[in-house]
């Protein structure tokens, strides 16, 4: 089976990686599947444990996202949607920047107010085959059954977003760092509460709880930029994708382009590009040497297979030109 | 035994330091090493230290067969009397208080009492005053199972697990 971003054909590296991407989202909602039931178990009047139960809850949100996206990405473009649905992985990565977002502020929230407030939390005793343990080492325990996973989850993540240009996953690979994060301040919080430190767990939690927020505004900031079709940027949103300066250069060298500049949006996993051409003097491209041009961009990346080459006669301003000269805009 | 500072400054060290896997082992070591030197859970107030010998302050809200008050009587029913026997089993006096729930409950939460006894069940609307004991005996009422629990000061955890233990031990008898 050739697998395929709309009809973008994926090259057998990023299509192992979609494969692979897809299965450990399965296996990241089986794993929180058991993580919810067990927190469930031992949570008991524990506000702490409820906040870590909420938020395994709200890590659901990113792994089902990805999963919808990944199917809807795959139609093809219609007449109704002639750009192709690539955008729901930016409607996804919303959504996970969203849940990541919230998880931390509603930690905030919970554990500031318990400072407060000074809520002193009670941890008593549960009956485990008949014999009265104290809670709290079983919440240790629970908690430290669930650090692994989410880390080991991540890592293989933020690999995979790298190749295959996903943000939802990134997201999620965040999400499962605020997971393993939690787990440990829930950890350290309840050690805390053993040895009569009733403010530990919520300063565990708020010192975490800041991390998770700033990861937060991090995905929601980009996802909405993303949306807002700002220029393209790598996986991380850390800088902008090399892929443009390629389409670029590869036009400029073109022995009839004198001045080049694209507009470059990322539509999810591919990009939507829009290379304005100034040929040289007394040049004039043929149907010919277009097709050739835009072929020779699409053997550049697989991300770029949607492109639009525009002879022009000077450059607009928000690709290189001179001032006052927009797209948008007719320049007399 | 009281907590020894350099225990806490131990373990805000480990846990300010730790980013990375190999905290979690540092973690158990806090555990480990904090489970050795001293009880867990302790008392954020000394409740289970200073009763322990001292004075155990009971606020009691009429409930029969739970609780039953009399003028100028001490309270009977079978939680005064599972209370007089804990009480006894730490060597401590018991001072009576009686009164309605929410006066009691308050006074609970402001740390004037040390247990509330009342015929609570784990559905008890209280919960934000005090901490539940485990359920120490189930009855059948209205063709519901309730589940019958004591309140104790928040996150006074020592005391209430001390609490309990007792109830568990010997609530079902009776």
């Amino acid at each position: 089976m050739t697998t395929h971003f709309g009809r973008t054909e994926l090259p057998p590296a990023q299509a192992s990686a979609l494969r692979r991407a897809i299965r450990f989202e399965r296996y990241t909602l089986i794993f929180l599947a058991v993580a919810i039931t067990l927190v469930f178990l031992v949570m008991g009047s524990s506000q702490a444990m409820k906040a870590a139960w909420i938020e395994d809850l709200l890590s659901l949100a990113p792994p089902i996202a990805f999963l919808i996206a990944v199917r809807i990405v795959n139609k093809r473009p219609t007449e109704k949607y002639p750009y192709g649905f690539h955008r729901s992985v930016g409607v996804a990565h919303l959504v996970a920047g969203v849940a990541l977002f919230a998880m931390g502020a509603f930690l905030i929230i919970d554990s500031l107010s318990g400072l407060i407030t000074a809520e002193h939390p009670p941890i008593g005793s549960i009956v485990l085959f008949g014999n009265p343990i104290w809670l709290g080492w079983l919440m240790m325990i629970v908690m430290a059954l669930t650090i692994p996973l989410p880390i080991y989850f991540g890592r293989v993540k933020m690999k995979l977003a790298k190749e295959l240009h996903d943000k939802v996953l990134y997201a999620d690979a965040d999400m499962n760092k605020a997971d393993w994060m939690t787990a440990v301040g829930s950890i350290v919080g309840v050690a805390g509460i053993g040895i009569g430190l009733w403010w530990a767990d919520a300063a565990a939690a708020l010192f975490i709880a800041v991390s998770i927020v700033w990861d937060g505004v991090k995905n929601l900031r980009a996802a909405i930029t993303d949306l807002m079709d700002t220029r393209a940027t790598t996986f991380d949103d850390g800088e902008p994708h090399p892929v443009s300066q390629k389409v670029d250069d590869y036009l400029r060298d073109l022995p009839w382009a004198a001045e080049v500049g694209s507009r470059v949006r990322d539509q999810g996993h591919v990009f939507h590009v829009e290379s304005f051409i100034v040929p040289r003097p007394g040049e004039s491209p043929t149907v010919q040497q277009l097709l050739e041009a835009r072929d020779g961009c699409i053997e550049l990346d697989w991300k770029v297979e949607d492109i639009v080459l525009v002879p022009i006669d000077e450059l607009p301003e928000e690709v290189g030109g001179a001032r006052d000269t927009r797209q948008s805009e007719r320049n007399e | 035994m009281k907590v020894e500072g350099v225990e806490i400054v131990v373990a805000l060290f480990l846990w300010s330091g730790m980013r990375r896997f190999r905290s979690l082992l540092a973690v158990t070591c806090v555990a480990l090493l904090t489970g050795c030197s001293m009880a867990i859970p302790t008392d954020p107030d000394g409740t289970l230290d200073r009763v322990t010998g001292g004075t155990l302050r009971v606020g009691v809200s009429e409930r029969p067969p739970w609780v039953e008050t009399a003028e100028g009587e001490e309270p009977g029913g079978t939680e005064p009397e599972l209370i007089r026997e804990f009480a006894e089993s730490i060597d401590a006096e018991t001072e009576w208080t009686e009164g309605g729930e929410e006066r009691l409950l308050k006074a609970l939460e402001r740390g004037e009492l040390d247990v509330v006894i009342g015929g609570f069940t784990d559905q008890t609307p209280w919960v934000d005053y005090g901490a539940l004991t485990v359920p120490y005996a189930e009855e059948e009422y209205e063709g519901a199972r309730e589940k019958h629990v004591m309140i104790v000061r928040m996150g006074e955890n020592a005391f209430l697990v001390a609490l309990e233990r007792f109830l568990l031990a010997e609530g079902a008898t009776a």
